[in-house]
């Protein structure tokens, strides 16, 4: 065990009924340290904040990088080329295959379909990120998936500060988010908009939360879901951060106000600095980024609008759009359903949702002498193979798509 | 509009095999062992967007926990 650790000693994990102290994880985390081989590249699936934690400590100790692998059912050996593998609470190592490990945390980029990337990051940069505390000791909630970098960030802010963190175990839906919430009293919650705007309603109109901070991230942060959170929690300081999985998290903005002040363009932020490029979309450059981007400006594909004295997102360039937390590019669920043989043509686009931030709805045009009434039982079935985020959730038939003046297909029309 | 309401919820919750729940104004929309999540609620908007032609959420989010608030929420919006 290492003299002094990263891992406050004051840290407190709650997950579902069990409670951790920092001693007990840096135990379990030098038992595991001891069985794992120096300079590997190891797999951890589907883990939760206590094995992600024991895993995080072992491997800096033994100069490990560590794939932190979302899909509990996933072999890291067999799927990702991994040397080893940790199974519980000890490690499986396959001999014979190169070892090259240098102490990095690889976390996968989320995405509704094919395949995730693997993006490289320093414990160190990640550490960096995190601000030291204000006032007492905090009650963080974690309503991120631990294998997510801004699940590790929350995990990170508790652990290396001292603070209480409490989890759910699974993969906990927005209802036992909310008892969690109520049950530890939490103070400190960082969340999508499409979390918060779940979460206000869910939350029973009489629960009382001692809410000091409430921070939004991941997604675009209207005004409207900020004026929300901070009528529901008038108490509390409400922050939302502009963060991608290639750079990390490049700014947050504490003013209340949707956007970012314009002034930032030229002055920076932090250690960031900001442009927009050509095509209307942020480009970042951060000193902090994850080490495969190094120092050069990064084009994040979000677009944005200048409004008076700020800049506001406007959406992405391409068509991914956010539901319910879950990334969905239109044109997938459009093959989808071109799939049918009846089906010749098909519009996906995305519409303003107040639970879910956005939702999908088709509009289709179907080949001659077939009927929409006919065939919408064959659609809907058609669509149960999709995850539930990429279903649209209404198909409207219709005689032509609406086209723009190229000719493409006019998505945000719904 | 509660009628409407409870038609819509009552149809999504037949659509995924569960029992409904007797349905009035007072029905949390979200809660503990209820019979929906967050993104049928986000199907139930949908279907009375386009049932009543009226958008309520159009500038961005409002605030509803019962079936009479987000009836009332469509209610209130002129077509």
């Amino acid at each position: 065990m290492p003299a002094v650790s990263w891992l406050h000693p004051s840290f407190q994990l709650h997950l579902g009924d069990d409670t951790l102290h920092a001693a007990k994880l840096l135990a379990e985390a030098a038992t595991l340290a001891e069985s794992l081989p120096p300079r590997q590249r190891v797999g951890l699936a589907g883990a939760d904040v206590r094995s992600l934690l024991r895993a995080l400590l072992a491997c800096e100790q033994r100069q490990c990088d560590l794939f932190v692998i979302r899909d509990a059912t996933a072999d890291p050996v067999a799927v990702h080329g991994l040397s080893s593998r940790i199974v519980g609470d000890s490690v499986e190592t396959q001999s014979g295959l190169a070892t090259q490990g240098a102490g990095l945390v690889w976390l996968q980029t989320s995405g509704s379909t094919g395949t995730p990337k693997w993006v490289p990051h320093r414990l160190d940069a990640l550490k960096g990120l995190i601000a030291p505390g204000e006032g007492g000791r905090a009650r963080w909630g974690l309503t991120y998936h631990p294998a997510s970098f801004a699940g590790l960030q929350v995990i990170l802010s508790a652990a290396l500060g001292g603070h209480i963190l409490a989890a759910a175990p699974g993969a906990p839906g927005i209802l036992d988010l909310a008892a969690l919430a109520i049950q530890h009293q939490i103070t400190h919650l960082s969340a999508t908009p499409t979390f918060w705007r779940s979460f206000l309603i869910a939350l029973p109109a009489h629960a009382t939360l001692p809410l000091q901070a409430a921070t939004l991230g991941g997604e675009i942060a209207d005004q409207a879901v900020l004026d929300a959170v901070q009528r529901r929690f008038p108490g509390a300081r409400c922050r939302h951060i502009y963060a991608t999985t290639e750079a990390g998290a490049v700014f947050s903005v504490g003013d209340g106000k949707a956007g970012f002040p314009a002034a930032w363009l030229a002055s920076g932020v932090g250690d960031a600095r900001l442009s927009i490029t050509e095509a209307g979309t942020l480009a970042i450059s951060s000193p902090r980024t994850s080490v495969s981007i190094g120092n050069q400006f990064l084009d994040t594909g979000d677009c944005v609008v200048a409004a008076g004295d700020r800049i506001l997102f406007r959406g992405r360039g391409d068509t991914m759009v956010n539901i319910g937390g879950v990334k969905v590019w239109a044109e997938e669920v459009e093959a989808h359903l071109l799939a049918l043989p009846f089906i010749r043509d098909a519009l996906v686009s995305a519409r303003p949702n107040p639970v879910t931030g956005h939702i999908l709805t088709a509009a289709i045009v179907l080949e001659e002498g077939e009927d929409g009434a006919n065939r919408a039982e064959a659609i809907k079935a058609h669509l149960q193979s999709l995850p539930r985020a990429m279903r649209p959730a209404s198909i409207r038939p219709c005689a032509a798509l609406p086209l723009g003046p190229t000719g493409k297909k006019l998505r945000n029309q719904s | 509009m509660i009628d409407l309401v409870s038609e819509e919820l009552s149809r999504i919750i037949a659509e995924k095999g569960e029992t409904c729940p007797p349905l009035d104004r007072d029905t949390v929309l979200l809660s503990e062992g209820g019979p929906i999540d967050s993104l049928d609620l986000a199907v139930l908007v949908v279907a009375l967007e386009e049932r009543t032609g009226r958008q309520p959420f159009r500038s961005g989010f409002r605030l509803f926990r019962t079936l009479g608030e987000l009836a009332d929420l469509f209610a209130e919006e002129p077509t």
